[in-house]
């Protein structure tokens, strides 16, 4: 599904935020990718979805090679990742059911298109119930909840969540991480970057750990070693 | 359609959102189509008025009364395959004498020595009109061709030339004055509607970095700040020519006195050619909001 292959990845003038990384990963998989804040976590998620181009190295998204991907193809393939970042937060002025209609809206689908999936996603984060609250009447799970929601309604084959757990407390940080397995089990390949040792430990899932831009450990079951 | 009509939706809402700065963008958008109407007034009022004194102008060929008829026709016939003339009209003696007595009424001593006179001592004329105000060299050069010297008595060319000159003049100061202001303000106006598509693109920058990561494309996410200064350029064409409407019927009495005789209403002329006026209007504000707007989106929204 996803083959990152020997990238390295330079921002201006010289920082290496990624070295030489090599891996790849199947279809349906679920993977932690881990290490120390500044080790190229955020910037390896940034070169999946296109948002950077590797300056070596290719990256193969679901067979098709966008290591050039062209400006016009981007959002092609935007619609085929969700996207859970720390800092794309949910618009304030708009409802729970807007937000998340948001996203189709952008993207050109049909109202009728729009009623019928975004209850659909909203149900499946269990906020079925809140879908006319604004952002500041839900609680930090809650937000990051509908912004998974938001994430799923282009019905992507991938979701790459990076921190998505970062300013939660532990209740709300198991109750997004189930959600993840949840939609983990639909089929989808999830991609979890984080730095919390007790959900990786937990989780028994392959751990990809990242030390200075390198890869220096890829276990399946694995642990949070640092 | 739909995501055009979301881009409006969208457009309008940044339209609200931001009352002033765009109240302020299409005031500059109205000063700018403003003087630009000014140039083009002012371009047609010069331009009507140096084409009816040019109108004006004729050369009048006086022959002996002894000239006969015939002769005069033969040279009118001549003068009339030349391409440089417009027209050749011919007056005969009797009515050259009537328009004669006619204009000097009111001289006495004009009128008693016509009486005393039994004969008609005017003879026949041709009035020449050439079809450019340069050609009347050329015609002057043909009518002094030897064999008419002794059937022509004078040739007298009506001069124009000192009054086409001063309203050449006069027409081309006011053109540049107000060319040059008109420039000022299409660079305000450039300037101002990239300041504020650039304002709203900072205002929706969340937005806007939410469509990117979701898979909107690239002209989903630039339309509506295009289409939000096209709204400003239609609101101010609208402005403009609702203005500049009253404005015009105001003065036009005035310019048509200033002008008189040279059948020029202004307040007409804009009622005649209102759809070209408002169309030309329109493309000056679209063409001048789109370049800027695509400068802002192009350098705010990389892709
Ligand atoms: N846009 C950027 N421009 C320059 N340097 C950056 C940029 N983004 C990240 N970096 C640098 O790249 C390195 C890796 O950053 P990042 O991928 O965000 O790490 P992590 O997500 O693991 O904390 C850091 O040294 C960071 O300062
Ligand atoms: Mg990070």
């Amino acid at each position: 599904m996803i083959k990152i292959k020997n990238v390295t990845k330079i921002y201006k003038p010289e920082t290496v935020a990624l070295k030489n990384c090599n891996f790849r990963i199947r279809p349906g998989e679920f993977v932690s990718i881990v290490g120390q804040s500044g080790t190229g976590k955020t910037t390896l998620a940034r070169l999946i979805i296109a948002e950077e181009k590797p300056n070596k190295g290719s990256i193969i998204v679901g067979g098709w090679d966008i290591s050039n991907i062209r400006s016009s193809d981007v959002p092609i393939l935007r619609r085929q990742i969700g996207v859970v970042f720390q800092d794309f937060k949910l618009l304030p002025r708009k409802t729970v059911y807007e937000n998340v209609a948001f996203a189709l809206e952008v993207a050109g689908a049909a109202p009728k298109k729009i009623r019928n999936i975004v209850p659909q996603a909203l149900k499946i984060v269990n906020l079925e119930n809140k879908i006319d609250r604004f952002p500041n009447q839900l609680s930090g799970g809650e937000q990051q909840r509908v912004v998974i929601a938001r994430s799923l309604v282009h019905r992507p084959k991938i979701i790459i969540a990076d921190e998505p757990t970062g300013n939660l407390d532990s209740i709300n940080v198991q109750e997004i991480i189930d959600l993840l397995l949840k939609i983990n089990k639909f089929g989808t390949t999830v991609v979890l970057v984080t730095h919390n040792r007790d959900i990786v430990n937990s989780l028994k899932k392959r751990v990809i750990t990242l030390d200075e831009g390198q890869v220096i450990s890829d276990q399946e079951a694995g642990r949070y070693l640092l | 359609m739909i995501s055009f009509y979301r881009a409006l939706k969208f457009a309008f809402q940044s339209f609200k959102r931001n009352v002033w700065l765009s109240a302020a963008t299409i005031l500059i958008l109205v000063l700018t189509l403003f003087s630009v109407s000014l140039v083009g007034t002012i371009n047609f009022i010069g331009d009507r008025a140096i084409r009816s004194v040019k109108d004006k102008v004729d050369l009048s060929v006086y022959f002996y009364p002894e000239v006969g008829e015939k002769e005069v026709q033969a040279i009118q016939a001549r003068l009339q395959t030349l391409p440089s003339v417009k027209n050749v009209n011919y007056i005969p003696k009797e009515q050259a004498l009537e328009e004669f007595i006619e204009k000097h009424k009111d001289d006495p001593v004009i009128s008693e020595t016509l009486e005393i006179l039994d004969d008609n001592p005017l003879g026949a004329t041709l009035v020449i009109q050439a079809k450019d105000i340069e050609k009347y060299s050329e015609i002057l050069n043909v009518m002094s061709d030897p064999n008419y010297s002794d059937m022509i008595y004078e040739k007298d060319i009506e001069d124009y030339q000192t009054i086409i000159r001063r309203l050449t003049n006069m027409t081309d100061r006011i053109y540049q004055i107000t060319f040059v202001i008109s420039m000022i303000f299409i660079i305000i106006a450039i300037l101002v509607v990239f300041n504020t598509i650039r304002i709203t693109i900072y205002t929706h920058r969340e937005e806007i970095g939410i469509m990117r990561l979701v898979g909107a494309t690239n002209w989903f996410i630039r339309g509506p700040f295009i289409l939000e200064s096209m709204i400003y350029a239609v609101i101010s064409t609208i402005i403009s020519v609702g203005i500049l409407y009253p404005i015009l019927r105001l003065v036009s009495p005035q310019v048509t006195t200033f002008f008189e005789g040279y059948n020029l209403n202004l307040a007409n002329y804009f009622s005649d050619h209102f759809i070209e006026i408002l169309g030309l209007q329109l493309i000056v504000a679209l063409v001048l909001s789109m370049i800027s707007s695509m400068i802002a989106v192009g350098r705010h929204l990389r892709a």
